[in-house]
């Protein structure tokens, strides 16, 4: 007996008796079904502005519901979208671009180089490039509807790669009225110009999110989809997100087909789905995400920097992927400063990281340094996967190196407000801490925040390290990749020097669908050209 | 006994100051920064500080804690950190599937439960009576998501006769929503049921010694009669006081069934909200939850006089 049969057939009786008229309701309702995709996210929509927060689950709604000027393909190479193409003059300080005909957004208004305009204004004040780019900006005005210029006090030359930059917060674009909504304010409308509208109405935070296919969006007519540029087809009618907290009822929904696609099972629950014929378990990214262990720059111990490097023969990095993702070495990759697999990964002074392993060498090293036995606060979650499995191998290695180790694993919320704490340990502060972040936050210097060595303005750890700084402000000016590359092997000489943290490997995020799911574009949750066969 | 109704109902005033009083003060103590949730991984320390202006969640306890009271006692429960919306909405749109869980789950536990209870009382000793106290220690000793997951496994992955997770609104018809809360009800529905059926069973004993039964049965009663109608009336009292009680064991139980089975209710809504720090809609749930408990425990004070005459109010 199936589900249909058991309630089903009790519910057909009355209506039966009543009428038949039911009856075609009931056979139209299969083919509506297949054009309704339905998602679990990996986690709760809590925020619908993806420029007022940075998380991705928010970036994965915005993908859906905005579109920007230029995307970016898998190869990194800025591609117009929104955009028609662009036009440079006065050697690099004037930027003109010119909107595609017939641009809407999903209330129907036209898009004018206006709402660009104000779009960019608002991502400027939170995105790290936009952040580089404002100061330099002497103008940035719409020309008429259709065209919009920067004219910058100087040359900057990555200007177009910033723009289509998939980041948080990428640069989206918003009607004039929402984009006017202070950077640091939530907006209160969700208004975009991509291939799928959202349903306010249906929203319901931590159960339903939906949208519905635009039918006004006109992709591009030219390219291939890559990440996020080219063509973005909309093959469903209804994008459907179930928030499912719990992994094993989100692995039993998708094992029974009651959903299409869970965004991030954990290993075990991959290892169950390998096992299927009906789910494909594969990565979500063909590029790795980067995992690190960040100290805490501003007390002892790990204010000096001797006993930062002391710390790096004791990092096996394969210990800390192991612990997340198994043991299939398919499923990670050792890393630097920068993502695997990016233009800027370079192999510059790796032996830090890949030599031989030793944690009689850190214990040495540590003695040699003159570490004093000073208490190290580790502070850890257990609630995120990634950051538990990463805390739980660094809880093993410092009491491996015989070190003062106090270590504190809560929830995330605590934890993210507690390594914002710049008092001394004693005091409640933190000595280090373990995360992970996707594979386009360490492409490159600018969004690699962590590796800033701007002191008090810093990322939580707050290094300062005067030559990070300048190499980064040299990275944006460089002319070409070949420069680009140059640079980024001193920046991971320097910080594999300074260590402003320890890259403790990059692993494969998987992702699982139902078989009948085909033409995904790997990168993140994307959902355009994803089609049912 | 509408004077005692009223007298309660104003009693429930300083109990609820205590609970909001506890509740914002446990909030504003606890680790945990909003801010820093919203702001996310890659926000720096400056961006969180801006955020938090923004949320006036850098203002001193008192100013907060007597905005908030203020805004409570103008019906205004506030509005989320994170999504904007009203709490007040937020509890509309999640209170349905928490009620029809728990009315379920109650309905089904009564009636299965009382008459559990009344026939091991009626057959103390014999294989029916170690059966349901063997049950009853289950119920009590196997956490709710176990048998949640147990339920789901059989039932919806094995014999796909019911759906894995989910819920469907009353609205869109009967079978459906019922389809939907079979399997979350029986694994609420457990301890809850094992708690009652003990209660009545040891009720149940106590009024069957009594003189008035040997009287009934002397008289020549039928055993149906004597059973549920003269010995279950006089066990009624401590048997609705366990029900009233086991209210905040569904209430707990409901937390954790509905993250179990993806049920969009106010159970997964305060789990949510506690996660990620969302004061107001954790404050507004607590003080619906209390509310509610309290009100039960009046409903029952009331419903004694029905089953004891001697009771006055």
């Amino acid at each position: 007996m199936h589900r249909r049969s058991l309630l089903g057939g009790a519910a057909a009786l009355p209506a039966a008796a009543l009428s038949t008229a039911s009856l075609p309701t009931a056979s139209l309702a299969q083919p509506a079904n297949a054009r309704v995709l339905k998602f679990v996210p990996q986690a709760n929509l809590t925020s619908l502005d993806p420029i007022w927060t940075t998380a991705n689950v928010t970036r994965n709604h915005a993908w859906l519901v905005y579109d920007v000027l230029y995307g970016m393909d898998a190869r990194f190479q800025p591609q117009p979208q929104m955009a028609a193409g662009h036009t440079v003059e006065d050697e690099g300080r004037a930027w003109t671009f010119t909107l595609r005909d017939g641009l809407r957004f999903h209330d129907g208004e036209p898009v004018r180089a206006t709402d660009c305009v104000a779009s960019l204004r608002r991502w400027m004040k939170r995105n790290p490039n936009g952040q580089k780019i404002e100061p330099l900006v002497d103008e940035l005005v719409a020309l008429d509807d259709r065209r919009l210029r920067f004219r910058l006090k100087r040359a900057f030359p990555r200007l177009l790669a910033s723009l289509a930059n998939p980041s948080n917060p990428a640069a989206f674009i918003m009607p004039e009225r929402i984009a006017r909504t202070d950077p640091f304010q939530q907006i209160r409308e969700t208004v975009g110009s991509g291939p799928f509208r959202f349903l306010p109405r249906e929203y319901n935070s931590g159960s339903f999110v939906a949208y519905e296919r635009n039918p006004d969006y006109q992709p591009i007519s030219s390219g291939a989809a890559s990440l996020t540029a080219g063509p973005k087809v909309a093959h469903f009618d209804r994008i459907e997100w179930h928030i499912i907290t719990d992994a094993a009822t989100a692995a039993a929904a998708l094992q029974a087909g009651e959903i299409d696609w869970y965004e991030q099972p954990s290993p075990e629950i991959q290892q169950l789905f390998r096992r299927n014929r009906q789910i494909v378990v594969e990565p979500i990214d063909i590029l790795p995400n980067p995992a690190i262990l960040r100290f805490n720059h501003l007390h002892p111990p790990f204010n000096d920097k001797k006993i930062r490097q002391a710390l790096l023969p004791a990092v096996d990095q394969s210990d800390y992927m192991t612990a997340i993702v198994g043991p299939d070495p398919a499923g990670f990759s050792s890393m630097g400063i920068f993502t695997p697999g990016t233009p800027l990964a370079n192999d510059a002074g790796m032996g830090a990281l890949l030599g031989p392993r030793s944690i009689d060498r850190s214990k040495a090293l540590l003695r040699e340094a003159g570490y004093a036995n000073q208490p190290i606060r580790l502070i850890g979650p257990t609630d995120i996967l990634a950051p538990a499995a990463l805390t739980q191998v660094a809880v093993d290695m410092f009491r491996k190196l015989e070190v003062n180790l106090d270590f504190v694993l809560t929830d995330w919320g605590s934890v993210i407000q507690r390594r914002a704490s710049r008092e001394p340990v004693e005091k409640g502060g933190w000595s280090t801490f373990l995360t992970a972040f996707s594979s386009f936050e360490f492409a490159d210097p600018a969004g690699n925040f962590p590796l800033r060595g701007n002191g008090a303005a810093a990322w939580f750890g707050w290094p300062t390290i005067p030559r990070l700084e300048e190499l980064r402000d040299a990275w944006f000016d460089a002319p070409d990749i070949e420069a680009q590359q140059r640079l980024a092997r001193e920046i991971q000489l320097t910080a594999l020097d300074e260590v402003p943290y320890i890259p403790v490997g990059a692993y494969l995020s998987m992702t699982s669908l139902r078989r009948n799911l085909s033409g995904r574009v790997p990168g993140f949750a994307l959902f355009w050209n994803l089609k049912r066969s | 006994m509408f004077a005692y109704a009223v007298r309660r109902v104003l009693a429930t005033i300083p109990v609820m100051a205590i609970v909001a009083l506890f509740v914002f003060s446990l909030l504003y103590i606890a680790p945990g920064d909003p801010a820093a949730v919203i702001a996310g991984d890659q926000a720096t320390p400056q961006d969180v500080e801006r955020i938090r202006a923004s949320l006036g969640l850098d203002r001193p306890f008192l100013v907060r804690f007597g905005e908030w009271v203020w805004n409570i006692l103008n019906g205004d429960m506030g509005v989320s950190i994170f999504t904007n919306l009203p709490v007040t909405t937020m509890i509309q749109q999640r209170i349905e599937p928490t009620v029809s869980l728990m009315v379920l789950t109650l309905c089904l536990a009564v009636s299965i439960a009382v008459p559990m209870g009344v026939i091991a009382a009626w057959k103390q000793g014999s294989w029916i009576d170690r059966a349901v106290m063997g049950f009853a220690v289950l119920g009590f000793s196997v956490p709710v998501f176990v048998v949640g997951y147990v339920l789901a496994y059989i039932f919806a992955l094995e014999l796909d006769w019911l759906p894995v997770q989910g819920y469907t609104k009353f609205e869109e018809g009967f079978f459906p929503w019922l389809e939907n809360l079979i399997l979350p009800s029986i694994a609420l529905g457990g301890v809850y049921i094992a708690l009652i059926a003990r209660i009545t069973r040891a009720t149940m004993l106590e009024v069957l010694q009594q003189d008035y039964i040997r009287t009934a049965r002397a008289k020549g009663a039928g055993q149906r009669n004597i059973l549920f109608l003269h010995a279950l009336k006089n066990a009624a009292v401590p048997i609705v006081t366990v029900i009233g009680i086991g209210i905040a064991l569904l209430i707990g139980g409901a937390v954790v069934t509905e993250s179990v089975f993806a049920i969009p209710g106010l159970g997964r809504l305060t789990v949510d909200a506690i996660l990620r720090r969302d004061y107001p809609v954790i404050q507004g749930v607590v003080l619906l939850f209390s509310f509610v408990y309290v009100l039960v425990n009046l409903v029952i004070d009331l419903a004694y006089t029905l089953f004891d005459p001697r009771i006055r109010y």
